[in-house]
């Protein structure tokens, strides 16, 4: 999903090699789907996805929930971008801090955020508030590990020169740390999108009354799988074309 | 010069008894040994060792990024320990905001200043025309040879108008013409803005070709060995290399540093022995 913005630069035989496989892909689906192996509508027949797709993109209860997840997902990255930005600089800048708390960011990063949800519940509430609580925190961890690896690969020599012009802290941050850190940070971000918008629709999926996460649950408990299909693609495209804007920006 | 002489008795820069060590215990190292000089308003001055004599570790202590050391580095009554506004720095390495166009560049210690923005641009104008670069003012830096990046950072220095210029072998890593063509450039620069400068370099033909004066450095521990006063004619150009004058000074001074040389040259290559035994 990420390479969709190179396919301009790809050469023809990548492109070829790419329609193939998801051709392979679709003939294997359409054949398991008439094959009736499966049980009922398992595996339906990409017809009936499709109709289900379009009758999906019409539906305004769809755009209500994509607006929810979409809005938590964005104050989510916001909240732990800007926390997480933040220590990725103070960590970074700093020796002493790094040393003190680095295998608390290390170690704490790759576990699993869902397991606090339901603290996120008691302090937070069911509504939206939980969900990007949660997904600020899932983001904030690989933001400030990239920011801080960032950090370290700053020429040293751009930080002399910030110093010997006597530049403060923030004037440092701002002018000199954060646009040398710009594909790093960017890289980042992109990761801790990723996770928040796991995280977020994880915890729809779990305990909520909107939001798109909310929705797969209805569409799964009406057993709707045409529909569930349907909604499964467009969160992929969706979440596929986020990452490549990011990407996009990411590049020098 | 002569037409400076009544102030050139007030020293823009005083280098008193400094001492800096490195290390603890068994492993002191002493980088800088009692170095004392003065530099004088509007004079041309450069440190010439060399590598292991300590110039640029005096480099960072009188441009207050290595603030703690003996003995005092000072302008006015002013010790120095910290970056001060009156000294002007530019860096050996490759120094320019590869985000940032020339004149972005340039125009960076105003930025931090909070000088508005027109006028930022205006100042910033001025002293890339004085290096020559007017014409690339929009491109970056990565568009530009490395004499022309390095002009860059000399021009974002003078532009935040520094009583004194402390410039560490700016050149070095440049061919040999370049760097008579800039030193050019420099000395015009200097004549024209009669700015204090202070250059640390360990080359020879640079220096006698830039300086009214000349302290030459001993290798480890860095000591004052001499100073050597260039009475070569100004406005001077590079043309001053071909003459007599130049190379009797060129000879003279090689006369102290060749020994100060083999000696680190003996020191390194025992050190490499050493390494190469353990290997």
């Amino acid at each position: 999903m990420a390479a969709a913005g190179k396919i301009s630069v790809a050469s023809r035989d990548v492109l070829a090699l790419r329609l193939l496989v998801a051709l392979v892909i679709f003939g294997a689906w359409e054949a398991m789907s008439r094959s009736g192996l499966f049980y009922g509508e398992v595996v339906p027949s990409l017809l009936k996805i499709g109709a289900s797709l379009i009758k999906l993109l019409l539906d305004p209860i769809f755009y209500r929930n994509l607006q929810v997840t979409a809005l938590e997902t964005m104050l989510a990255l916001a909240i732990g971008a800007g926390a997480g930005i933040t220590t990725g600089i103070v960590l970074g800048a700093n020796r002493f801090l790094m040393r003190a708390f680095e295998p608390y960011v290390y170690y704490l990063s790759p576990t699993p955020r869902i397991i606090l949800f339901p603290v996120m519940i008691m302090w937070f509430g069911v509504g939206p508030a939980s969900k990007i609580a949660l997904g600020a925190l899932s983001a904030f961890f690989a933001i400030a590990l990239s920011t801080a690896a960032g950090m370290r690969q700053i020429d040293p020599i751009l930080i002399r020169v910030g110093r010997s012009f006597r530049a403060n802290i923030w004037q440092m941050a701002m002018k000199i740390y954060l646009p040398a850190m710009r594909v790093p940070i960017l890289n980042g971000l992109r990761l801790g999108m990723g996770t928040a918008i796991i995280t977020v629709l994880l915890g729809e999926t779990k305990l909520s009354n909107q939001g798109l996460g909310y929705l797969i649950m209805q569409i799964y408990t009406r057993f709707d799988m045409p529909g569930l299909y349907a909604l499964l693609i467009t969160i992929f495209v969706i979440a596929g074309a986020v990452n490549a804007l990011i990407g996009h920006f990411a590049r020098d | 010069m002569a037409s400076n002489m009544n102030q050139s008795a007030e020293a823009a820069l005083v280098i008193d008894d400094v001492v800096k060590r490195f290390g603890r215990g068994q492993e002191i190292v002493t980088a800088v040994d009692h170095v004392s000089f003065t530099v004088k308003q509007g004079e041309f001055v450069s440190v010439i060792g060399p590598s292991g004599c300590g110039k640029s570790t005096l480099f960072n202590i009188i441009g207050g990024l290595l603030g703690d050391y003996e003995g005092a580095v000072k302008i006015g009554d002013e010790r120095i320990s910290a970056p001060h506004p009156a000294v002007g720095m530019v860096f050996q390495e490759e120094s320019t905001f590869p985000w940032r166009t020339v004149i972005d560049n340039v125009a960076f210690p105003l930025e931090l200043q909070g000088v508005a923005k027109s006028e930022r641009m205006d100042r910033a104008h001025h002293f890339i025309d004085m290096v020559g670069l007017a014409s690339f003012e929009k491109a970056f830096p990565s568009q530009l040879s490395g004499g022309m990046k390095q002009r860059v950072s000399i021009a974002r220095t003078l532009v935040s108008q520094p009583k004194i210029l402390l410039m560490d072998e700016p050149f070095a890593a440049l061919d040999e013409q370049t760097r008579l063509l800039l030193g050019d450039k420099i000395t015009q620069i200097q004549q024209q803005l009669n700015q204090t400068t202070l250059l640390i370099t360990h080359n020879l033909t640079e220096a006698v070709q830039l300086s009214d004066r000349i302290v030459v450095m001993t290798y480890r521990p860095g000591r004052v060995k001499r100073i050597v006063n260039i009475d070569l004619p100004r406005p001077r150009t590079s043309d001053v290399v071909g003459s007599d004058a130049f190379g009797h000074y060129v000879a003279e001074i090689w006369n102290d540093l060749r020994e100060e040389a083999s000696r680190g040259m003996a020191d390194s290559e025992s050190a490499a022995s050493r390494r190469a035994a353990h290997g």
